[in-house]
C-alpha cells in the first residue's frame, strides 16, 4: 500500500490516506487536487487552526493540534450527517455548506461534489470569505 | 421557573416573526433537548427529529469549546439554530429570505422575550389559594393605635371605595386565561405590625412604588386585591393600600394587620411574598 506523508504546513502534518485499489484515483481527481491546493493557501490564513479533506478514497488532513485529529473528524463526519439530515426534514435539497460554532473554534463545512470539507478556524476568522476561496 | 410562562411568550413571538417574515416556513425553540415553543407551521415530530441530529452534533462538539450555532446552507434554503440565553432558537428560511433581517429580528426579539419574562415572573407559586373570611379588627397595642390613626386620617377619602370583597376559592389567573397578560410579579417583604381602631383589618399596606409598577405592567387592568404568601405556603387574599407614614416606606415592608398575620401564621419580622390580583 502506497502511503504518502506531506508537510503542507511548518506547525502541522499532513497526513494523505489512500486506499489501496484507489491509489491512482487520488491524482486523476484533478477537483480534490485542486481543492488540496487551495486549502492549503487557506491553512496559511491567520485564524485557520486547520482542516480535514475528504473524498470516497482520501482524506488530508492538516491541523494545528495533531492529537485532536479523531475528534475534529468524528465532529466533522456528525456535522455532515445530522445536517443531511435536517436538510431532508426541512426539505432543503442538497447540503452546500455548514457553519458550526462554538464558544473557542468555529467550523465551516462545505460539500462540493463528492469531497467534503471541514475547516478548523478561530470564531474572528473570515468564514464568508474562506467559503467564496473554496466553492466552485 | 415555570416553561408554560415561557412557552406562551415565545410561541406569541415565533407566530409574529413568521407572520412578518412569510420566508420563515418554521421556527421553534427548544431547551435541554425538549421543545419549548414552536410556530403554528412546525409539525412536533419534525422538531423532535431536528433535536436530536442537532443533540448528535453537541455531544461531540466539545473539541470546539460546545456547539453554540449551526447554519445549514441547503439549495432551496437554509435552517439556523442559534444559542440564545441557554434556549436554542431554529428558524427555517427560504432561499428568498432576508436573511439578515430574519436574524437581526430573531436575535432581538427572542432574547428581549426571554428576559421580559424572566423579570416579570421572578418566582413561581403554588397555585392553590387559601382565602379566610376576614373580620372586623380589634383593638391593638397602644403604640400601634396612635400611629395606625394618624395613618387612617392621612388616607385619601378614595381609596376607602375599594369594595371587592375576598372571593372563596378564587384562582390566580393563568397563562391560558389571560393570554395576553404577563404573569403577575411576586415581590417579597417583611412583615410590620399594623393596628389601630380605624384600620381595617382586612387591608394592608405596601410601598406606593410597588404598587405603581403594577398600574404600569397592568395599564387595563384593575388591581384591587393581592395574594399574600408566607414561605410556608399559608396564602390569604386581601385588599391594600399605600403606606403612608414615610418612617416605613423604601424599606422593603408590609404592614399587615394582626388579624392577617394570624390567618397566615405569621408575625412581625418575617418574610412573605406578595402578588397583585389582576381582574
Amino acid at each position: 500500500m502506497g502511503k504518502k506523508k506531506r508537510s503542507i504546513h511548518e506547525t502541522a502534518t499532513t497526513v494523505i490516506v489512500d486506499d489501496e485499489t484507489d491509489v491512482t484515483s487520488v491524482e486523476e481527481d484533478q477537483v480534490f487536487t485542486d481543492l488540496s491546493k487551495s486549502l492549503a493557501e487557506i491553512r496559511k490564513r491567520d485564524g485557520v487552526v486547520g482542516y480535514i479533506l475528504r473524498s470516497t478514497s482520501s482524506a488530508t488532513i492538516d491541523l494545528k493540534e495533531p492529537e485532536k485529529i479523531v475528534e475534529y473528524a468524528i465532529l466533522s463526519s456528525q456535522v455532515l450527517d445530522s445536517s443531511r439530515e435536517m436538510s431532508d426534514l426541512f426539505d432543503l435539497g442538497d447540503v452546500k455548506s455548514i457553519l458550526i460554532e462554538g464558544k473557542e473554534i468555529k467550523a465551516l463545512c462545505v460539500v462540493i461534489g463528492e469531497n467534503k470539507i471541514s475547516i478548523f478556524m478561530e470564531n474572528n476568522a473570515d468564514h464568508a470569505d474562506i467559503l467564496k476561496r473554496v466553492s466552485p | 421557573m415555570n416553561n408554560d410562562v415561557y412557552a406562551f411568550a415565545l410561541k406569541s413571538t415565533l407566530d409574529e416573526i413568521q407572520s412578518i417574515c412569510p420566508d420563515v416556513s418554521n421556527t421553534f425553540i427548544f431547551k435541554d433537548g425538549k421543545i419549548l415553543a414552536k410556530g403554528e407551521t412546525t409539525n412536533e415530530k419534525t422538531v423532535n427529529s431536528t433535536i436530536n441530529a442537532f443533540d448528535a452534533i453537541t455531544e461531540r462538539a466539545d473539541t470546539i469549546g460546545g456547539l453554540e450555532t449551526v447554519t445549514i446552507q441547503g439549495a432551496n434554503g437554509r435552517v439556523n439554530i442559534a444559542c440564545m440565553n441557554d434556549f436554542y432558537l431554529t428558524t427555517v428560511l427560504s432561499k428568498k429570505a432576508d436573511e439578515k433581517y430574519v436574524n437581526t429580528l430573531t436575535r432581538v426579539l427572542i432574547p428581549t422575550v426571554i428576559k421580559l419574562v424572566e423579570k416579570i415572573h421572578p418566582a413561581s407559586t403554588d397555585d392553590e389559594t387559601l382565602t379566610v373570611d376576614l373580620e372586623p379588627a380589634e383593638d391593638e397595642a397602644a403604640e400601634e393605635d396612635a400611629d395606625s390613626a394618624e395613618d387612617s386620617e392621612n388616607e385619601p377619602a378614595e381609596e376607602e371605595t375599594v369594595t371587592t370583597e375576598p372571593t372563596e376559592e378564587q384562582e390566580t389567573p393563568e397563562v391560558d386565561d389571560e393570554p395576553l397578560l404577563p404573569e403577575p410579579p411576586v415581590t417579597q417583604f417583611i412583615v410590620e405590625n399594623l393596628g389601630g381602631l380605624l384600620v381595617p383589618s382586612d387591608t394592608v399596606r405596601i410601598d406606593k412604588s410597588v404598587i405603581t409598577e403594577w398600574n404600569d405592567l397592568y395599564s387595563d387592568k384593575k388591581i384591587e386585591e393581592v395574594d399574600v404568601e408566607t414561605l410556608d405556603g399559608k396564602k390569604t387574599r386581601c385588599k391594600f393600600k399605600h403606606i403612608k407614614d414615610s418612617k416605613h416606606k423604601g424599606k422593603g415592608i408590609i404592614r399587615m394587620p394582626e388579624k392577617i398575620q394570624l390567618t397566615l401564621e405569621t408575625a412581625k419580622g418575617e418574610l412573605v411574598m406578595v402578588k397583585p390580583v389582576v381582574e
